[in-house]
């Protein structure tokens, strides 16, 4: 092992740990460890202080309604300033769905109830009474328009400020709102969307693109993942084209959609 | 002008009519498919209900239905409670192939009655589908229900388990003359009770079963009433034991009919001791597992409620024939291979808390489709502690992935830990089953539903078993 090290803070694995999303913990911990970089998971839930210094990367994952609402309280109490500074301070965060949301400044019910969320993204959710719910691809800027490929089930719509971008443009599926054609949120350091799956393990380009802004971050401009030992990625390539192929497929068969 | 009377008598016969072509429809259509050598589980009960939407409340008038319905066990359970009726000696029909919507349901009802709508046998062993019950509860007006327990099952069909829950709740609310048979140890479950007018009967397990269990998270950690999290004196697994809610006090309540001791549970079978009626009664369950034990207490509490004899109930756990694709054992060549289903962490991983107490070396085969009966959503494979397969790779010698995201699967198992020279993706079923067929140790299979037709109507062809809706 190296000396590097990136701590990870799971925030509430234990409320938020809905559609497999643990595995994007599963996969950012085997994928730094295969390289030799250590890789420390602490999990914090409802109670837990919240110390940003500690940690590197954030996960957020979704979860159901009824258990959301048990921890929005518990953030705006004992996290939301940590997670603030996090953020300003560039540190990585990934957010799933719920997680992104809750990121956002509201979510707004359907018959109109609005629940004030963290504020630490420029965007906003609305209910809506369909579900978006599937396979899913889309473009993510940040990878040079690489595609990642992942699972929507969302009846939130979200819609972007202007202090954010989006990840990338929908090539297949709903995305953000099923609306203006984006995915995702990208903020200084922080990626929200709505890819479950999980999104990590069968899109390594963004998995080893997240370690490496992390670990950038952390130990200077100069470190690349191009200089540890090189994966074999055969397994995770064969689930990310069997997905790419498929949606391009069901694209092609059916231009309206 | 036609008097009142006279008008009801018509649309009476009007009824009638209507019933007798849809299920000469139904009839029709169910022996066509047949015919065509295919398995007839939907299109024919659909026909009827397109003809005659009430049809199934039109015949079910004179049955009497029990009815089992919850995220997992529903059909074991149901094939224990059918040799509980048969050693009862009564005549029943059931729905046997895992026909448990609304208009596999309607079907059966068909199948079991004359061409003027006259049941031919006038009880009804039905499992149904936790959404579909509301429907079949409300047309069937039950005389028993049983809810086996609410785990976070394909969450695009189903929703949260909360909207599980609701479903069942309506059920039982439309079923207003039925005993209830509700798992004490699942907190939803037995939360059920606070919401219904109904008679109900408690079951549940009074000491944990495992000595060691998978690593896995909880479906239920907050208390319903209050969303509070709940503390346990035991948990049998996943969020089945004695909870209770610091906070409001909500707890498991105590069962009518228990598991009072759990003597053994290995891979081949459990020894326990049930009270019930204030009696103890020693029993054996004929298949292995801790989530068998909940199959088995299950059938019990509702012989129980129908007022069976719980003797010949708890003989029954001992006699009965393995559920379709619930370790169905089959020769494969010179294979001796089990079938499991897979289809929700929760079930899947009582499976690995069987499969890591085998001590002989095996072959495991994960068949993963994402049809819409499986769930199109696969993420659920990485809530499944597969990590745990990774302590036992001395006895595991391969691991075949198949099925339309055998991909998926297959990376997974490289990310539990398991040697990537061990994983073998084989996407065609033909030469997935001359793999298998050629090795002389025992096999696992655990498909998901459709990859399980699929590869029983390939495995009944090539070594002639019968076909599963016979």
């Amino acid at each position: 092992m190296s000396d590097y090290c990136l701590n990870v803070c799971h925030l509430y694995p234990d409320v938020l740990n809905l559609y497999g999303d643990t595995g994007n913990i599963i996969c950012l911990k085997n994928r730094m460890e295969w390289r030799g970089i250590h890789c420390d998971v602490s999990n914090l839930s409802v109670g837990d202080e919240l110390h940003a210094g500690d940690h590197d990367f954030f996960f957020i994952g979704g979860g159901q309604d009824f258990e959301q609402e048990v921890l929005l309280k518990d953030a705006d109490e004992n996290k939301k300033d940590d997670i603030l500074a996090a953020i300003d301070d560039e540190k990585v965060f990934l957010a799933i769905c719920g997680g992104y949301q809750i990121l956002g400044k509201y979510y707004k019910t359907w018959d109109g109830k609005q629940y004030d969320f963290l504020g630490a993204l420029d965007l906003y959710t609305v209910g809506s009474e369909t579900r978006m719910i599937g396979n899913y691809m889309y473009t993510c800027d940040a990878l040079d328009g690489d595609t990642i490929v992942g699972f929507e089930n969302h009846s939130g719509k979200t819609y972007l400020g202007e202090k954010c971008v989006p990840i990338g443009k929908v090539l297949s599926g709903s995305g953000n709102n099923g609306e203006d054609g984006t995915e995702g949120c990208h903020y200084k350091n922080v990626f929200g969307c709505y890819t479950h799956g999980p999104c990590l393990p069968k899109n390594p380009a963004f998995c080893d693109m997240l370690i490496e802004t992390a670990l950038r971050r952390k130990y200077g401009d100069s470190i690349s993942l191009a200089d540890f030992p090189e994966l074999d990625d055969t397994f995770e390539k064969n689930a990310h084209e069997y997905m790419t192929a498929r949606l391009s497929k069901a694209n092609a068969d059916d231009p309206s959609r | 002008m036609r008097s009142l009377a006279e008008i009801s008598k018509q649309r009476k016969q009007r009824m009638k009519v209507r019933a007798f072509i849809a299920i000469t429809a139904c009839k029709f259509t169910h022996w066509l498919l047949r015919v065509m050598g295919r398995g007839a589980t939907q299109l024919p009960g659909r026909v009827a209900n397109k003809i005659y939407p009430d049809l199934l409340g039109y015949l079910a008038r004179d049955v009497r239905t029990i009815i089992v319905t919850g995220t997992n066990g529903k059909t074991t359970t149901s094939r224990i409670l059918e040799e509980t009726l048969r050693e009862a000696g009564i005549s029943f029909f059931e729905n046997k192939s895992g026909a448990n919507l609304l208009n596999g349901i309607t079907a059966i009802f068909i199948e079991n009655c004359t061409a003027t709508g006259k049941p031919k046998k006038n009880t009804a062993l039905i499992e149904s589908d936790e959404a579909a019950f509301k429907k079949v509860g409300k047309y069937t007006d039950p005389e028993l229900v049983l809810v086996t327990n609410v785990f976070r099952d394909q969450l695009d069909r189903y929703g949260e388990v909360t909207h599980t829950l609701n479903n069942i709740k309506t059920g039982i609310q439309n079923s207003p003359h039925a005993v209830v048979c509700l798992n004490a140890d699942c907190s939803l479950t037995a939360s059920l009770k606070d919401d219904i007018d109904n008679k109900v009967i408690f079951y549940g397990v009074n000491e944990p079963i495992y000595k060691h269990r998978v690593r896995e998270e909880s479906d239920a950690p907050y208390c319903i009433h209050c969303k509070h999290e709940y503390e346990y004196e035991y948990i049998t697994y996943g969020h089945l034991g004695k909870y209770y809610c610091p906070n409001c006090g909500y707890s498991r309540p105590d069962p009518d009919v228990a598991v009072s001791r759990v003597f053994i549970s290995d891979a081949d079978h459990s020894e326990i001791e049930i009270e019930a009626a204030g009696e103890r009664f020693k029993a054996l369950i004929n298949l292995p597992g801790g989530y068998n034990i909940y199959n088995g207490i299950s059938a019990v509490a509702v012989a129980y409620a129908l007022g069976l004899d719980v003797k010949t109930a708890v003989g029954a756990l001992s006699n009965f024939e393995c559920g379709f694709g619930r370790m169905e054992k089959f020769m494969l060549g010179q294979a001796a291979a089990r079938m499991i289903l897979i289809k929700n962490p929760a079930g899947c991983n009582q499976v690995l808390n069987f499969l890591s107490n085998i001590s002989e070396e095996s072959i495991f085969v994960v068949c993963l489709n994402d049809n819409y009966a499986d769930g199109r959503d696969i993420s659920w494979i990485w809530d499944v502690d597969f990590e745990v397969l990774a302590g036992l790779q001395d006895r595991l010698s391969l691991i075949y992935l198949s099925g339309i995201r055998a991909d998926e699967i297959a990376m997974r198992f490289k990310y539990a830990g398991i040697d990537p020279s061990k994983i073998k993706v084989q996407k065609d079923y033909g030469k997935l089953v001359d793999a298998i067929s050629g090795q002389d140790r025992a096999v696992y299979i655990m498909p998901t539903y459709t990859a399980m037709m699929d590869l029983r109507a390939l495995i009944s062809k090539r070594f002639g078993y019968k076909n599963f809706w016979e």
